[in-house]
C-alpha cells in the first residue's frame, strides 16, 4: 500500500530532524520525518544537503535550515517560518539542546504528557511534585492568536523544581502549544522569580507511532550550566518515557469518548480539540474511526 | 470467543502481585489484592490508556502508575483520583473487567463479558508444571505434542486441550493459551500424588520435556 | 568520599548507585554529559578511563572502571554483612562470576537495543533483541526454579548478591529497546523482590514499588 501524503498543516511546516552537534560529529545523519526516510549531509562549507527516499518524497530537499542548535526541515512548501523562541535569543541566557531521544509513541502523546500536571507528583515524585500535594487546581486554557493554545494559572508544589539545588516551592507554570508537535513550558526561576525558565519540547514525528523528542532550554544564568540542565531534563524525560511507551493505542485518540478526562485534563482536552480543528490526523486516532 | 482459557498457575500470582499476560491478542493485567481477590482486567487505564501492569496493587485496589488513579478489586470502579482528592470519581470510570475464576491449580479467563464461571470447578489433586511461553501458534505446539510426549501417546481433547495417556499412576493435561496468532503459552497440570521429596525433580523433568516441545514448534516455524 | 562518574540513564551506572544506596555508603556523583555531549569520550575523561566508558569510581585515589568490577570492590570493601559478595564462599563466588558475565551479555544485547532505540546508536537491532530474548528466557527459567527451591535470587544463597544487582538494570529497561517482558513472569516477580529491598533506589525508567515509595526522599544533585 502506498502511503498517502500527510495533511498540509504538517507537510508544509518546519520540523526538527536532528541536533546540529550530532551532525557536526558524524557528518551524515539518517533519520525519518513523517514516514519519509531522510539523509542529512553536512558539507565542508557548513551547509546541509538533505534528501529523501521513498514514494512520498524522493530526491534533494530544498527547505533545510539550522536554528537553536537543531536542524530543521520542511518536506513540502513552507507556509510559515520556523517557530520563534524569543527567550532563546536573550543574550544572557544559557541556551542549549537537551539531547534528542527516540520514543515509541505518537509525538502527540508526548506533547500531551508534557502539558499534563496530574502526573508530576507520581511519575516525577521527589522532583516536580510529591504526595500529598496531588490536587490540581483550576487553570485557564485559551487559544493563541496565531494558532495553538495557552494554559495559564497552573500552580504545583515542587520539591526540586529545577537543576539548581533549591528549596521546594509552589511553582507557577505557563504552557504554550505553538504547533501540533511543538510545546513550550515557562516556569518561575527560583532565583529571579520575575523571569521564567523556558523549556521547549520539539517533537519530530518519525512515523505515526514513533517520534524523536528534541529539547530546547533557555535559562537565566544563575547556578546553572549546560551539563546540569541536560542531567535534569534527561532524568525527567527518562521518567516519562516508560509511561509514553506503554500507552495504548500509541496514537492520540481525538474522540472525547475514547479516554476519560477530568478537570485536571483541561489542557489535554483543549489540545485534542485544537488538533481536530486544524485538521491534524497524523499520529491520531481520528474521531469516528474505531 | 466464549471460552475459558487457563492463563496462569494460581501460585504465579501471589497476594499483592500484578502479572501481565495476553489472550487472543487482548492484553490482560492479572492481579490479586492483599486479601487474595483475583482480577483479570483489560491492561489499560481508562484515563490515558497506560498499561495497568506498570502499576501496583495497593491493598484492595490497583493503582495506575501515571496519575495514581485507583481501581477497586472486583468491580474495576475508579475509587480515587488524586488530582481531585475531595471528589468521588464518576461511576462510569472503571477498568474493563473480564470474568475470571480459579480451580485451585490454574487461573481461567473468558473474554466474553457475560460468561459465568462454572460451578464446582476444582482441579483434581496434582502439580502445576512450569508454563512454557512459545513463539509459535497453538496448532504448531499441538502438532508437536501429538507426536508423543516422553514416548507416551497424546490425545486431543479439544483445540486447546490435550491429555497424555496415563502412565502408571500419573497423567498430564496440557492447556494452551493463545497469546496472539503467533505465540502461545503451554500450561500443564500433572494429575496424581507427588511427594515433597520428588517434587523438584518432577518439575525439572517436565520443564525439559515441554521446553523441547517448544523448541521443536519454534524451529518448525523458523 | 567516593566519587562516581555517573550518567543517570546508564544501567551500568545505576547498578553502582543502587549498591551504594543498599549499603548506605555516601558518595558524590559527577554527572557526565553522555548524550549528546559525549563527555565520556573527552580528553580529560579518557585519562581516567581509556576505554571511554561509564561508570568510573574514585575512592580516595583508587580509580576503578567497569560496573561489575566496581560492584565487587564496593561490596568487598564496605559490606560488613558479607552477603553481597561472600568472599569466603567458593560456591557463591563461582555463581556470582557466572552471573556477572551474564550481566555483560545483557548490556551487549538488551542495553545495546535500548541505546539504538533511544539514542540512535548503531546496532544490529534484530540481533540484539533476539539475543536479549534468549538471555531472558534462560533467566526466567532459572528464577522460576529458584523460587520453587525457596531461594528466589540468582545465586543459591538465601539472600541477594551483587549478581542480582548486576543483572537487574538492563533486564528492567529491556522494553525501552523494544524487548517485551510479557513472556517472563518469574523475572517480573524477581524484579519486585529487588524493588522491596531496604534502601532500594529507582532510576529514570524503573519505577519504585508502591510500598517503598518514599515521598520524603531527597533526590541527588549534580556535582
Amino acid at each position: 500500500m502506498n502511503p498517502s501524503q500527510p495533511e498540509s498543516v504538517l507537510w508544509d511546516d518546519w520540523h526538527p530532524v536532528g541536533e546540529l552537534a550530532q551532525l557536526q560529529r558524524t557528518r551524515i545523519l539518517h533519520t525519518m520525518l513523517l514516514g519519509v526516510p531522510l539523509t542529512l549531509v553536512l558539507a565542508a562549507d557548513g551547509t546541509i544537503r538533505a534528501s529523501g527516499t521513498g514514494s512520498l518524497c524522493h530526491g534533494p530537499l530544498q527547505h533545510v535550515d539550522i536554528r537553536y542548535g537543531l536542524v530543521w526541515l520542511c518536506l513540502g512548501t513552507p507556509g510559515r517560518d520556523i517557530v520563534d523562541f524569543p527567550e532563546a535569543r536573550e543574550a544572557d541566557r544559557i541556551v542549549c539542546t537537551g539531547g534528542s531521544v527516540g520514543v515509541a509513541v505518537s509525538g502527540l502523546r508526548a506533547v500531551e504528557n508534557f502539558l499534563d500536571l496530574g502526573h508530576l507528583a507520581f511519575v516525577h515524585a521527589g522532583y516536580l511534585g510529591e504526595e500529598p500535594h496531588t490536587q490540581i487546581h483550576a487553570y485557564k486554557v485559551e487559544p493563541l492568536a496565531d494558532g495553538g493554545i495557552l494554559a495559564t494559572g497552573c500552580r504545583v508544589y515542587q520539591p526540586h523544581p529545577s537543576p539548581m539545588d533549591s528549596e521546594g516551592f509552589d511553582v507557577d507554570y505557563i504552557y504554550a502549544v505553538r504547533r501540533p508537535y511543538i510545546v513550550e513550558l515557562f516556569k518561575a526561576n527560583p532565583v529571579e522569580k520575575e523571569r521564567m525558565d523556558m523549556i521547549a519540547l520539539l517533537v519530530q514525528p518519525v512515523t505515526e507511532e514513533r517520534c524523536v523528542a528534541h529539547i530546547l532550554m533557555a535559562y537565566p544564568p544563575h547556578n546553572v550550566d549546560v551539563g546540569s540542565l541536560r542531567w535534569f531534563q534527561q532524568l525527567i524525560f527518562g521518567q516519562d518515557r516508560p509511561i509514553l511507551e506503554n500507552q495504548i493505542p500509541k496514537r492520540l485518540p481525538l474522540d472525547p469518548r475514547a479516554e476519560v478526562s477530568v478537570r485536571a485534563d483541561n489542557s489535554s482536552a483543549h489540545y485534542r480539540r485544537w488538533l481536530a480543528s486544524v485538521g491534524v490526523r497524523y499520529g491520531t486516532v481520528p474521531a469516528g474511526a474505531t | 470467543m466464549n471460552r475459558w482459557f487457563a492463563v496462569s498457575a494460581c501460585g504465579e500470582v501471589p497476594h499483592g502481585a500484578v502479572a501481565h499476560t495476553q489472550l487472543l491478542g487482548q492484553e490482560l493485567v492479572l492481579w490479586r489484592s492483599a486479601s487474595g481477590a483475583l482480577n483479570a482486567w483489560e491492561n489499560r487505564c481508562p484515563h490515558r490508556g497506560v498499561r495497568l501492569t506498570l502499576g501496583d496493587c495497593v491493598g484492595e485496589e490497583l493503582r495506575c502508575q501515571y496519575h495514581a488513579w485507583r481501581f477497586a478489586t472486583g468491580s474495576g470502579h475508579c475509587t480515587h483520583i488524586p488530582a481531585h482528592p475531595g471528589q468521588k470519581p464518576a461511576s462510569n470510570i472503571r477498568a474493563r473487567v473480564y470474568p475470571v475464576f480459579e480451580d485451585g491449580a490454574f487461573i481461567w479467563v473468558n473474554l466474553a463479558h457475560d460468561a459465568v464461571p462454572p460451578n464446582a470447578a476444582a482441579a483434581p489433586p496434582g502439580l502445576a508444571l512450569r508454563s512454557i511461553f512459545t513463539r509459535a501458534p497453538v496448532a504448531a505446539v499441538t502438532g508437536q505434542l501429538l507426536h508423543g510426549y516422553a514416548d507416551h501417546a497424546v490425545c486431543l481433547v479439544d483445540e486447546f486441550t490435550l491429555d497424555v495417556a496415563p502412565a502408571a499412576h500419573r497423567s498430564v493435561r496440557f492447556m494452551l493459551q493463545p497469546v496472539t496468532g503467533e505465540q502461545c503459552i503451554l500450561h500443564a497440570h500433572l494429575h496424581g500424588e507427588v511427594t515433597a521429596l520428588e517434587r523438584l525433580s518432577v518439575l525439572k523433568v517436565h520443564n525439559a520435556l515441554m521446553s523441547a516441545v517448544r523448541d521443536r514448534a519454534e524451529a518448525a516455524r523458523a | 568520599m567516593i566519587r562516581l562518574y555517573d550518567y543517570e540513564l546508564s544501567g551500568n551506572c545505576y547498578k553502582v548507585r543502587l549498591l551504594l544506596h543498599l549499603l548506605g555508603v555516601a558518595f558524590t556523583a559527577r554527572t557526565m554529559d553522555f548524550h549528546p555531549g559525549r563527555e565520556h569520550k573527552s580528553e580529560w575523561f579518557l585519562k581516567l578511563n581509556p576505554l571511554g566508558q561509564l561508570p568510573v569510581i574514585d575512592d580516595d585515589g583508587l580509580v576503578l572502571r567497569d560496573a561489575q568490577a566496581i560492584l565487587v570492590y564496593l561490596a568487598s570493601r564496605y559490606d560488613a554483612s558479607g552477603h553481597w559478595y561472600p568472599r569466603h564462599d567458593a560456591v557463591a563466588l563461582g555463581e556470582i562470576s557466572q552471573w556477572l558475565g551474564f550481566a555483560d551479555a545483557l548490556t551487549a544485547t538488551a542495553g545495546a537495543a535500548r541505546l539504538h532505540d533511544t539514542m540512535f546508536m548503531d546496532a544490529d537491532i534484530r540481533k540484539c533483541r533476539a539475543g536479549a530474548h534468549g538471555l531472558l528466557r534462560i533467566l526466567d527459567e532459572h528464577l522460576w526454579f529458584a523460587e520453587q527451591a525457596g531461594r528466589p535470587w540468582l545465586c543459591s544463597a538465601d539472600h541477594p548478591t551483587i549478581a542480582d544487582l548486576a543483572c537487574f538494570p538492563y533486564v528492567m529497561l529491556s522494553e525501552e529497546g523494544g524487548i517485551s517482558r510479557l513472556p517472563y513472569p518469574a523475572i517480573r516477580r524477581w524484579g519486585e523482590r529487588i524493588k522491596h529491598l531496604p534502601g532500594f533506589t529507582p532510576m529514570s525508567g524503573i519505577f519504585p514499588a508502591a510500598a517503598v515509595r518514599s515521598p520524603a526522599g531527597s533526590p541527588p544533585t549534580p556535582g
